[in-house]
């Protein structure tokens, strides 16, 4: 009953904002999070937004699983990436993602 | 632009490979007996559907804990508000899992069945349009869940004062979690050494309210969702214990902040105050509910509609009780797969998508 499903902001409209799910836009409220801007990646429950989704701790979680994964093997990133397998997540955040 | 790779914040998650490695970990560590219990529903359909139970050393339990809040909910509470659905003029507003949960006499599905509009929304946000395109009738919404769904509610309650529907009522069975994980550290004979914490609900509290639990010698570890972040947070606890630094940690930092969500916090304050509730198997324990606060009581369902629940009782022979507080397992229970299947449910933690005797006999069971 607590599933939440991450969601990014597309516009805001004072408490109402669209999202987008998996490619689908929807209604959410950001009343519970006044914080979120367009581009901002939430957490979606119940038709509100309940938290902010922090991709610096995100690719910090990846990168400590990419280190876990089978040397060679496939990392902790699924999708495109560079062909050497280092898809990258080692590059520091870059200032502009504050 | 920066240079960061683009996440979907849930393909990354569910790659594979790491997962391999962090079994390793826990099959190398030293063999002893260790219990850890999660409380979060969604936790509970993680470890059945993807083995995790299966695949860990035989030394780990996991058992589950009240993290499921359809199962937590008392029949006395079911019963009141499936009373409430047959008043005339009444629209009964519920999120889908309460609709096939049994009450003493029956259960919401019923209740429509003898003519109760019962109405099924996936937002409390649905609920308040209800009553907004109905003004004749009396919405009342059933509010069940944790910390995570109560700030909702909550802001429904505020939307409908605020926007003067006064046709639009809450009956809250809402429950907190720390409080039952307290008294379930203070029952006799429960042997926790650890908490896997749910992810969702500590987006909302944060990390301090388990802090007493860490202090009393429990390790409790905030955890997402995917597997290689419960097989990350096992190995978290199993640190703990290793090193007897018994600490509340956040494995889920892409989604929670230790201080939690405090715009949610003070909209569930500022409409709920804490109350003793009964918890199925748990009995009742103090300040673990949550309570319309006078300002918005002609929004409360529970004083504006008079019912009689007084005949409620639990279903017979169903051990839900025993198995919310990880006493027992689905298998101890004689109904198990035998008069009690998704199909049939006695008990609500069968019927439940989140429930614990769903998930055994949806992943774990085989005839
Ligand atoms: S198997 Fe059915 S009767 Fe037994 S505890 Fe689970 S829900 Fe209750």
């Amino acid at each position: 009953m607590c599933l939440a499903v991450p969601a990014k902001i597309i516009e805001t409209d004072g408490q109402q904002a669209i999202v987008e799910i998996g490619g689908l836009r929807k209604q959410a409220s950001i009343v519970l999070l006044p914080e979120a801007v367009t581009g901002d990646y939430v957490l979606l429950h119940a038709g509100f937004a309940i938290s902010m989704i922090d991709k610096k701790e995100a690719l910090e979680t990846l990168l400590l699983f990419e280190e876990l994964a089978p040397p060679g093997g496939r990392p902790g990133l699924s999708g495109p990436g560079p062909e050497d397998g280092d898809l990258g997540l080692k590059e520091t955040p870059a200032a502009d993602d504050e | 632009m920066n240079n960061l790779p683009v996440l979907s914040y849930l393909d990354e998650f569910r790659a594979s490979g790491p997962a391999g490695r962090l079994l390793d970990r826990l099959h190398r560590r030293p063999e002893r007996p260790v219990r850890i219990m999660e409380v979060c529903g969604t936790h509970t359909m993680a470890i059945s559907r993807h083995g995790i139970r299966q695949a860990s050393p035989a030394w780990l339990r996991l058992i589950s804990g009240p993290g499921c809040p359809v199962c937590v909910t008392s029949n006395y509470d079911i019963d009141s508000f499936i009373e409430m659905s047959l008043l005339p003029g009444v629209i009964a507003a519920s999120f889908g899992d309460m609709l096939k949960v049994p009450g003493t006499r029956m259960g919401l599905g019923g209740a429509r069945a003898r003519g109760a509009r019962v109405e099924i929304v996936y937002s409390t946000l649905d609920a308040l349009r209800l009553a907004r395109e109905n003004p004749d009738c009396k919405v009342i919404f059933f509010g069940v869940g944790f910390e995570t769904t109560a700030p909702t509610v909550a802001a429904a309650i505020a939307a409908a004062r605020q926007s003067g529907a006064s046709n639009f009522f809450v009956y809250s069975a809402h429950k907190l979690v720390p409080p039952a994980l307290s008294a379930l550290c203070r029952m006799p004979g429960l042997a926790v050494d650890a908490f896997l914490c749910p992810g969702h609900v500590s987006a909302i509290i944060g990390a301090d309210p388990y802090r007493p639990l860490a202090e009393r010698g429990i390790p409790c570890v905030i955890s997402g969702f995917e597997t290689v972040d419960i097989l990350q947070s096992l190995n978290m606890i199993l640190d703990q214990l290793d090193s007897g630094d018994c600490r509340v940690e956040v494995e889920y930092a892409r989604g929670v902040r230790p201080g939690g969500n405090p715009a949610a916090l003070e909209m569930m304050n500022s409409v709920f105050a804490p109350c003793d509730a009964g918890w199925r198997g748990l009995g009742t324990i103090p300040a673990s509910g949550l309570t319309i606060r006078e300002e918005f009581a002609a929004h409360d369902a529970a004083r504006v509609f008079a019912v009689d629940a007084s005949y409620s009782r639990e279903p017979a022979g169903c051990i839900c009780g025993a198995i919310l507080t990880g006493q027992k397992i689905p298998p101890d229970c004689r109904r198990f797969a035998r008069t009690c299947t998704p199909d049939h449910p006695v008990g609500p933690c069968m019927v439940s998508s989140e429930g614990t005797c769903a998930a055994y006999y949806q992943y774990e069971f085989q005839d």
